[in-house]
């Protein structure tokens, strides 16, 4: 099947990401008023991306790779809309989970099954879903006796595993997954990465950064190798990990 | 799907149209009811004009209805969808705030009574005990309710809803929220409390009123309590999108505020009354100067309410909600301009 008439779900095009790095960067409007009017504000303009661009089709498992600060969360932060590119734009078709750290929505002081509904509120699933979920989640997470109790009590693998059981009860459009997650004990391990497996072959996009090779190999059809903020080369995935080198 | 929606959307605004007016009717009819200089009755007046907005919002809704069906917007129907996208999210988000306030104290909700409820006690006290500012005021005690309970709320508002972006750095920087929900969600859930500690001055009013010479009855014009209420709210979802904005910016806004809303408050007739400056000279500038207090017109307008037990004169109405209308915008303007910068300085 050639590229051109498959269904896209996403389209990049020529973003940049311009950041301003102050020399010393000062919180304070004192500080930067002073600044103004002694030496002026000094920026230090740092391309994070430097127009960037790719297509990703329905059902690519997409691999970005490159060093660290080449860009890749960036990226993945432009894309699920959380950062505006300064210039170029993003197309999307479809809805997005971003699972770009587990469980920032938590809040310590409530209960598991509270959180459960506030994370999934923050997440973007409507009420009916989360209701109909509900058992679905709380058995993934083999967490039913600890449910009621306030998250400020749980072990930090009991959080992660309910964070991954409420992430990955949908089956999204397209999945941006920051480096993959295997969380708690061995068990738990193998149930997360089947379940990723599944997510994964199960027809969805999904957008994919890891260091580890092997995986991306394992994976990704497709990959986007990011080198200083630019698309250094892209393509099959077991062609360009060949010539992947650090 | 989206049509469906639409339609109870529809019945939505009609239901809340319908509310308005039974409210303003009920709470206002002493003043309603009342020959004007040309003779005839204003309810001659007030009635075809509530009918015909009546039938030209549900005129709006039915095309509210259609646009969802063909697909051509009409003025207000985005907004409409992005609420109801996201309302179970500000469900969720109010119903957390409000929980985790009150979730390790003993007494739990009920510090929303209690809390107007002490503070009174406490500058009852002083101010009618102690040192006596209190002037020709009838009723000080409640006079001195209804602003405490305004400004406590406007004061919860602000600053709860000028921490919103900076408090949720976390979230704002790993998931894709539209951002003005924390603000607007800060001051609902702050509402809350404004809402509850209505309560306590009912009930307070209802008392003092059987115990006092002259007599203080309620009136049916506490029905016109929620405009007050909508009027200040509306206000402060303004001022939170400005504070929450800048504070990201400058994170010195949140001591300069402290200061400014103590400055602000005294400049409040809430526990003096502007008739101390009545008859003397020099002063009368303070006098013309409260009439540009957003705040002084919230409170006036509670205070009418339940210490005159009629509604408020309806100019009083227009600039309250100029005020709202125009603090709402300012502060969106603001909010809109800067938030795309807020993930690169949180």
């Amino acid at each position: 099947m050639t590229e051109e008439n498959r269904e896209a779900k996403l389209r990049i095009r020529d973003v940049s990401m311009r950041f301003r790095l102050e020399e010393d960067r000062s919180g304070s409007l004192k500080e930067t008023f002073t600044k103004m009017f002694t030496k002026g504000l000094k920026f230090r303009e740092f391309y994070a991306l430097h127009d960037v661009s790719f297509d990703v089709y329905k059902g690519d498992v997409l691999g970005i790779i490159g060093r660290n600060g080449a860009g890749k969360s960036t990226i993945l932060k432009i894309i699920s809309g959380i950062m505006k590119p300064t210039k170029g734009t993003v197309e999307r078709y479809g809805n997005i989970v971003p699972m770009l750290e587990l469980g920032s929505g938590f809040d310590m002081d409530l209960s598991g099954r509270e959180n459960i509904y506030l994370n999934g509120a923050i997440l973007g699933y409507d009420k009916e879903f989360l209701l109909s979920k509900y058992n679905e989640i709380v058995d993934f997470s083999e967490l039913h006796e600890f449910i009621e109790m306030p998250l400020r009590n749980y072990s930090s693998g009991m959080i992660m595993r309910l964070a991954f059981s409420i992430a990955t009860v949908v089956e999204p459009e397209i999945l941006i997954v920051d480096e993959i997650l295997a969380v708690g004990v061995e068990n738990f391990q193998k149930k997360s990465r089947a379940r990723m497996m599944e997510l994964m072959s199960g027809g969805t996009t999904v957008l994919f950064v890891s260091h580890d090779m092997n995986q991306i190999r394992e994976m990704c059809n497709r990959v986007v190798w990011l080198d200083g903020g630019t698309v250094r080369l892209q393509g099959r995935s077991q062609e360009i990990c060949d010539r992947y080198r650090i | 799907m989206a049509a469906i929606d639409m339609k109870k959307t529809g019945r939505y605004i009609l239901l809340a149209y319908l509310a308005v007016v039974c409210l303003f009717t009920i709470g206002a009819f002493d003043k309603l009811n009342r020959k004007m200089s040309f003779g005839g009755n204003r309810l001659f007046i007030y009635l075809p004009v509530v009918i015909l907005l009546g039938v030209l919002l549900y005129y709006y809704t039915r095309l509210l209805e259609r646009s969802m069906e063909n697909g051509k917007p009409v003025f207000g129907a985005k907004l409409f969808l992005t609420i109801h996208k996201y309302r179970f999210l500000i469900e969720q988000l109010v119903s957390r705030d409000f929980k985790i306030k009150y979730k390790r104290s003993a007494l739990g909700v009920f510090w929303s009574f209690l809390n107007p409820l002490l503070m009174m006690i406490v500058q009852h006290i002083v101010f009618s005990h102690l040192l006596n500012i209190r002037g020709d005021v009838q009723h000080y005690a409640i006079y001195l309710l209804c602003g405490i309970v305004m400004w406590n709320g406007f004061n919860d508002c602000s600053m709860q809803s000028m921490r919103s972006i900076t408090g949720n750095a976390a979230l704002i920087t790993k998931v894709y929220v539209p951002k003005y929900i924390y603000p607007v969600t800060k001051v609902f859930s702050a509402s809350v409390n404004v809402l509850l500690s209505m309560i306590p001055l009912l009930l307070v009013t209802l008392v003092y009123g059987l115990f006092s010479t002259p007599r203080l009855y309620l009136h049916l014009s506490v029905f016109l309590l929620p405009f007050g209420l909508i009027f200040l709210l509306v206000f402060c979802i303004g001022m939170g999108f400005l504070l929450s904005s800048l504070m990201v910016f400058f994170h010195d806004i949140e001591f300069l505020w402290t200061v400014l809303s103590t400055a602000w408050m005294y400049a409040t007739p809430i526990i003096y009354s502007l008739s101390m400056f009545e008859g003397k000279q020099g002063v009368q500038w303070i006098v013309s100067l409260m009439n540009f207090n957003p705040l002084y017109h919230y409170i006036s307008f509670i205070r009418t309410i339940i210490l005159d037990g009629t509604s408020p004169a309806f100019t009083e109405y227009l600039i309250c909600g100029a005020f709202s209308i125009v603090m709402f915008f300012i502060g969106l303007t603001v909010f809109r301009k800067c938030q795309d910068k807020f993930i690169l300085y949180l």
